[in-house]
């Protein structure tokens, strides 16, 4: 092929990158984040890096887009070789990323963080117009924090095409999108690749290459397993995803992860025995819940309702800041509702009565400077005198390391010396360990590694076998994994509950998140 | 006794009231700059102290006003740069650091100064402006003023520019707001701290010699009697906004005035003490003003990354 002859727009040969170790425990040295990496970006192609998370994607990012000098290896530009000193050296070259976590600055307007980006005038017209070539749609003077996450993403696409980047990196950028957000985006990178530019897409989500990506590569443990993939036009999915997802994790995995869409390990959660029973017993009951709410701003959400029975997951799926966050923190008992009435097991709600597991593992999970079995005594029951038990709580922390597998040096590990996902797991033990009759769980599987994905969803259908469990995640997927209902939340209200074993279910919760009336009612609307 | 209030009053007051605003507001304007830009300075006492004795003792030296107000500047600048050293490419604590610097400031002079008690020097006294000081009241209280407050009334809505309708302006307040955004996009992050925090350190200096050439001529250990502080609040009842420290100064200038009017009036409406704790009565007010009010909040906030240690790498 012709475009084989020329050089690639960016090419790295060798890229390492070695880190000083932050723990002690591993002996103080250096941390291997990239060994040797090549990589060939060409022009008109999306590019898609798979990689668990610590696998060194971010790192060999970092060093394309100039945040972080290679400690060996080069980088080509069309052939010529390349040295980035600065994010700015990067752009100069025409590199620009999309952090996962977006650098704009949230006090000023879309045309300011744009002009502060080129370097141009703050020109409402001038942002619109650029808005409208590139067909990504933005309001110029809104302010970024007043601004939708897709929003937010369009402009800082737009702040690298303004400085006329043509090789753009995103990370992770479906995190923060609806199912519905996802194809525009998609439209929108490949519009941006015919016009001869190179797109770069770091995820770890296998289903999101399929429809998106030209190439493929897959980065492990710092390594390059396999670089520049092409897709096959003989699969469906364009790649074999079990082989893919074999490169990534480094070994056989159970048979659910490979699978493309449902993250779960343990299959068919819908049939289980007890899920599909007859629920006689209802153990939380919600009715009219409003949350508090700012002078002029409405509440997060209002008028909720609903009804979890012993044994049954119910996820409450919605696209960041659509109110289900406030909603997890109210159930848990971290904020007071405005109005409205939540009853467990017939009486009023009681915060001893529930198991939370928060969004933020380091922050509302767990103390970080604590021991493993320091944290156990902060949130069990038991332990509520003025002197604790100390070994009481070494030996539930021994416990529950070794109910859910956890990985650490022993109950006198400090949490914040946990991988991710065994500090998650150890958080999920303690909660279990209660024996409460409700979990509240809110992104259990956020930036988790599929093996520890795997654990956490088998804890949780574990934990429903007698408990009544809320599952509030952004990922419908995952809701439907574990869920016999889903509830979606949109502005704050409950759109509308599907039935998980539903063959359309993944469709309509998608329409819901994104806020589109239901396929029904659409339809019905227009037979009218 | 009846208080006469007649417009010859009124217009002395309303001198006294500006020009005792001054170094309160150029020390404020500073510190907006300063913290608009991401850092935290709290050393304005130490800075004024030292400003007021470099100002002083070149004045007194050569007499020569731009030498001295430039000495001013100078050591504000040199100071706010040390404390840039330690807050900006150390990383230390900028509560501590800043903390530590008025401490510096108030003993440093203290010794360097102890010759200079006393001693006759250079004045800096107003300078009425042809035709404007000749209106009534507004004349003389704004237009018969010692340079260094034209140079703080002049500045606030100058600023007030800088800071919202220009390039540089919006680098400033991107580092102050998101520092790796700003420096993803280009922007020397720390270099345009250095240069706020040094400006600030300017201002503060200049606000020091303002006390020691034309507010109280002569020098006193710690002259500056707590107006550093004062200006610390002011930046925060201000909302980081120039304009509103124009506002606010010139209401700390007005309480002055009613403690002078008082005393000479021999009148009492309210205990001294009450005045003297008014600008730190009405910065909590404003405070939980805005905090009650979402509108307010979310618009007059602290710059988001105040007092955030930004490294490149990493």
């Amino acid at each position: 092929m012709l475009e084989k002859q020329e050089p690639p727009l960016l090419s790295c040969r060798g890229l390492t990158k070695r880190f000083a170790s932050p723990a002690e425990a591993s002996g103080g040295g250096f941390v291997l984040a990239n060994a040797g990496v090549d990589l060939d970006l060409r022009a008109g192609r999306v590019h898609a890096l798979l990689g668990e998370n610590g696998a060194g994607k971010s790192t060999l990012m970092s060093m394309l887009s100039g945040w972080h000098r290679p400690d060996a290896g080069t980088l080509a530009l069309r052939g010529a070789p390349l040295v980035l000193g600065s994010p700015a050296a990067a752009m100069r070259a025409g590199i620009g990323m999309v952090h996962q976590r977006f650098s704009l600055v949230e006090a000023l307007t879309g045309a300011e963080n744009l002009a502060l980006a080129d370097g141009g005038r703050v020109s409402a017209r001038r942002t619109k117009e650029l808005a409208q070539r590139f067909g990504l749609a933005l309001d110029p003077g809104k302010r970024v924090s007043e601004m939708s996450m897709g929003e937010r993403q369009r402009l800082e696409i737009l702040k690298l095409l303004a400085r006329d980047a043509h090789i753009l990196i995103l990370d992770e950028p479906t995190s923060v999108l609806a199912p519905a957000e996802i194809s525009g985006l998609y439209a929108s990178l490949r519009r941006l690749a015919d016009q001869g530019r190179a797109v770069v897409l770091i995820t770890h989500k296998l289903s999101e290459i399929a429809g998106a990506a030209d190439e493929v590569s897959v980065l492990r443990r710092g390594r390059m397993i396999a670089h520049n993939l092409p897709r096959d036009p003989a699969l469906a999915d364009g790649w074999d995803m079990a082989e893919l997802s074999r490169l990534m994790v480094g070994r056989d995995v159970p048979d659910c992860v490979a699978s493309s869409v449902p993250p779960s390990c343990v299959l068919g959660a819908q049939d289980d025995g007890l899920q599909g029973a007859e629920h006689s017993e209802t153990t939380l009951s919600v009715r009219g819940l409003t949350a508090q709410s700012g002078q002029g701003e409405p509440p997060a959400f209002a008028d909720v309702d609903f009804e979890i029975a012993r044994g049954e997951i119910l996820a409450i799926v919605g696209v960041a800041g659509n109110g289900q966050e406030a909603l997890a923190a109210t159930l848990g008992g971290m904020e007071r509702p405005a109005r409205g009435k939540i009853t467990i097991q017939g009486r009023p709600y009681d915060r001893a009565l529930v198991a939370y597991v928060p969004e933020d593992r380091h922050g509302a999970g767990t103390v970080p400077n604590l021991t493993l079995a320091e944290n156990m005594l902060l949130s069990t029951t038991r332990s509520r005198g003025a002197i604790f038990a100390r070994g009481a709580g070494s030996r539930a922390a021994r416990k529950a390391l070794e109910a859910l597998n956890v990985t650490a040096s022993g109950v006198n590990a400090l949490a914040r010396e946990l991988s991710g996902g065994n500090l998650q797991k150890f958080i999920l033990a303690r909660e279990l360990s209660k024996g409460a009759p409700l979990l509240v769980v809110e992104q259990p599987t956020q930036g988790l590694d599929v093996l520890a994905v795997c654990d956490v969803h088998a804890a949780i259908l574990k934990a429903a076998e007698t408990a009544a469990v809320a599952l509030v995640t952004g990922d419908p997927a995952e809701a439907l994994a574990l869920a016999r209902r889903v509830a979606v939340v949109y502005r704050g209200r409950i759109a509308g509950v599907v039935a998980a074993g539903d063959a359309d279910a993944f469709e309509r919760i998608s329409r819901l998140m994104a806020g589109l009336a239901p396929v029904e009612a659409a339809l019905a609307e227009v037979a009218r | 006794m009846a208080l006469s209030v007649d417009l010859a009053n009124l217009a002395l007051l309303g001198q006294i009231a500006v020009n005792s605003s001054t170094a309160v507001l150029l020390a404020s304007l500073g510190e907006i700059v300063t913290e608009r830009s991401g850092v935290l300075n709290l050393g304005l006492e130490g800075m004024l102290l030292l400003g007021a004795l470099a100002g002083f003792a070149v004045g007194a030296a050569t007499g020569d006003p731009a030498a001295a107000l430039g000495a001013a500047a100078f050591a504000g600048a040199l100071a706010a740069l040390a404390h840039g050293f330690f807050a900006i490419t150390l990383g230390a604590n900028q509560v501590l650091s800043g903390l530590a610097l008025s401490l510096l400031g108030a003993g440093l002079t203290g010794v360097l100064g102890r010759d200079l008690l006393g001693a006759p020097g250079l004045v800096l006294a107003a300078i009425p402006l042809p035709r404007l000081s000749a209106i009534p009241v507004l004349g003389p209280a704004l237009f018969n003023q010692p340079p260094l407050t034209y140079l703080a009334l002049a500045l606030a809505p100058l600023l007030w520019w800088v800071l919202g309708r220009t390039r540089l302006g919006l680098l400033i307040r991107a580092c102050g707001e998101n520092a790796g955004a700003a420096y993803a996009s280009g922007v020397p992050v720390r270099m345009v701290r250095y240069g706020c925090t040094c400006f600030g350190g300017a201002l503060c200096g200049l606000g020091g010699a303002f006390l020691s050439l034309s507010y109280t001529p002569g020098w006193k250990e710690g002259m500056s009697a707590g107006q550093g502080w004062i200006a610390i609040a002011m930046v925060i009842f201000a909302l980081w906004k120039p304009l509103r420290a124009l506002f606010g100064s010139l209401l700390f200038g007005a309480l002055i005035a009613a403690q002078f009017l008082m005393q000479t009036a021999g009148v009492q409406w309210a205990p001294v003490w009450l005045l003297r704790a008014m600008p730190y009565l009405l910065t909590i007010i404003v405070l939980t003003l805005v905090h009650a009010s979402p509108r307010l909040r979310r618009r007059s906030g602290p710059p988001a990354n105040l007092g955030r240690f930004f490294r490149p790498e990493g």
